[in-house]
């Protein structure tokens, strides 16, 4: 059983990036195993992870990013992590915010902690999303708060979760492809301390292919669904997500 | 006389209208190439056994319904359709919805068993190489005597 705990980093085709996500949070984080969760992918991702001091698991195919993080929450509950940090493997995330979202957990103050871009007050570029995505952003911060969860930015993937929240994100429930509002409210109806935390975002280094094409509109159309879904589930105590 | 009375009319006498033997005929061997086709391909091992009692049960009803005349044109009238075709034309429509949804549920099913399985061979693949590394340490850097 391991004491310490998990920096889970999501990777697909991120060969050219994951070396310095690595080093910068092996830097920031250096009490943390890293592992990197490789979603299928056909370049060298993997290697360079491995030279990078990461721990890499690897899917024999492509998945989808929720299939990856929860193969992390997996395996973190596997060695018995006592809570475990996610961020994006494109660098996106500031290496620097680690601490601040995990220490509400390890002082057993939340279940739950997301990095909120939109609280950042610090030194550093402010975070500008386009009108559209600013639109959703809205649109599903007022939804969770009409569910009694108040949230600034439910689409950061920069998270903590404790012990009770990997209990819980190891279910059948958690989608395959974007995890998002829907999960954070499926864990406050499981009676899940959730909060946040302001952290530090940069801007993303290429376009992601959920910002193209349909995908947005698709996007829009399945969080509102699965948000449906998720404020229908029967609330719980956190004993049940044990 | 009234137009409701004369749209009656007219759908009597579409449901009057003699049918050709060739249309019965076409029905009879629909169905029997459709179960001798099912039967070929359990054989095959192409189509498990638990999916073939729906289909043969389409077969034995389009057998059915092109041996016996009274069934069809009672249905059609229960339905309120025009002509015999049309009732074989809905109810072909409601079967293929409902298989298709039917599919769809197993479709999800096997997404998240697929899923699943891809998780847990990913994680075991993870300790297996780790105990092989473990393994191999001593061997390759034995202890000094």
């Amino acid at each position: 059983m391991s004491e310490r705990p998990v920096l889970l980093l999501c990777a697909y085709q991120e060969a050219t990036r994951i070396g310095d996500v690595l080093d910068a949070v092996a830097q920031a984080a250096p009490g943390y195993e890293r592992l990197v969760v490789d979603d299928g992918s056909s370049d060298a991702t993997a290697d360079v992870a491995r030279r990078h001091g990461a721990h890499v698991v690897r899917h024999p195919f492509n998945l989808g990013y929720g299939a990856a993080l929860q193969t992390g929450y997996k395996y973190a509950r596997a060695v018995g992590a006592p809570w475990l940090v996610q961020m994006d493997a494109d660098g996106q995330h500031d290496p620097s915010g680690i601490a601040s979202l995990a220490e509400p957990i390890e002082r057993g103050e939340l279940d739950l902690v997301v990095g909120s871009r939109f609280l950042f007050a610090g030194p550093g570029d402010a975070y500008a999303m386009g009108p559209v995505r600013t639109l959703g952003r809205r649109v599903f911060s007022g939804v969770s708060s009409a569910f009694g969860l108040s949230l600034t930015d439910p689409t950061s993937g920069f998270q903590a979760l404790g012990p009770h929240a990997l209990a819980l994100y190891v279910g059948d429930f958690f989608p395959c492809d974007f995890p998002d509002v829907d999960v954070l409210l499926v864990a406050h109806r499981h009676g899940l301390r959730v909060g946040e935390r302001p952290v530090h975002m940069w801007q993303s280094r290429r376009p992601s292919t959920l910002h193209s094409g349909w995908a947005p509109i698709y996007y829009v159309y399945k969080m509102s669904l699965s948000t449906w879904a998720a404020s229908r589930t029967v609330s719980g105590g956190r004993e049940g997500s044990r | 006389m009234t137009d409701a009375e004369r749209l009656e009319d007219l759908r009597r006498l579409f449901l009057e209208a003699p049918e050709t033997g060739a249309t019965r005929l076409l029905a009879v061997v629909g169905a029997l190439v459709l179960a001798g086709g099912i039967l070929w391909l359990v054989r095959r091992r192409t189509l498990r056994e638990e999916y073939t009692p729906i289909w043969l049960a389409v077969a034995a009803g389009v057998l059915l319904l092109g041996l016996d005349r009274s069934l069809l044109y009672g249905l059609t009238r229960a339905l309120g359709a025009w002509s015999p075709s049309s009732t074989v034309f809905f109810l072909g429509l409601v079967f293929l919805v409902a298989i298709c949804l039917n599919y769809a549920v197993r479709l999800s099913v096997l997404t998240l068993e697929t899923k699943n399985l891809a998780q847990e061979v990913a994680l075991l693949r993870d300790a297996l190489e780790c105990r092989v590394a473990r393994d191999a340490v001593p061997a390759a850097d034995p202890e000094p005597r």
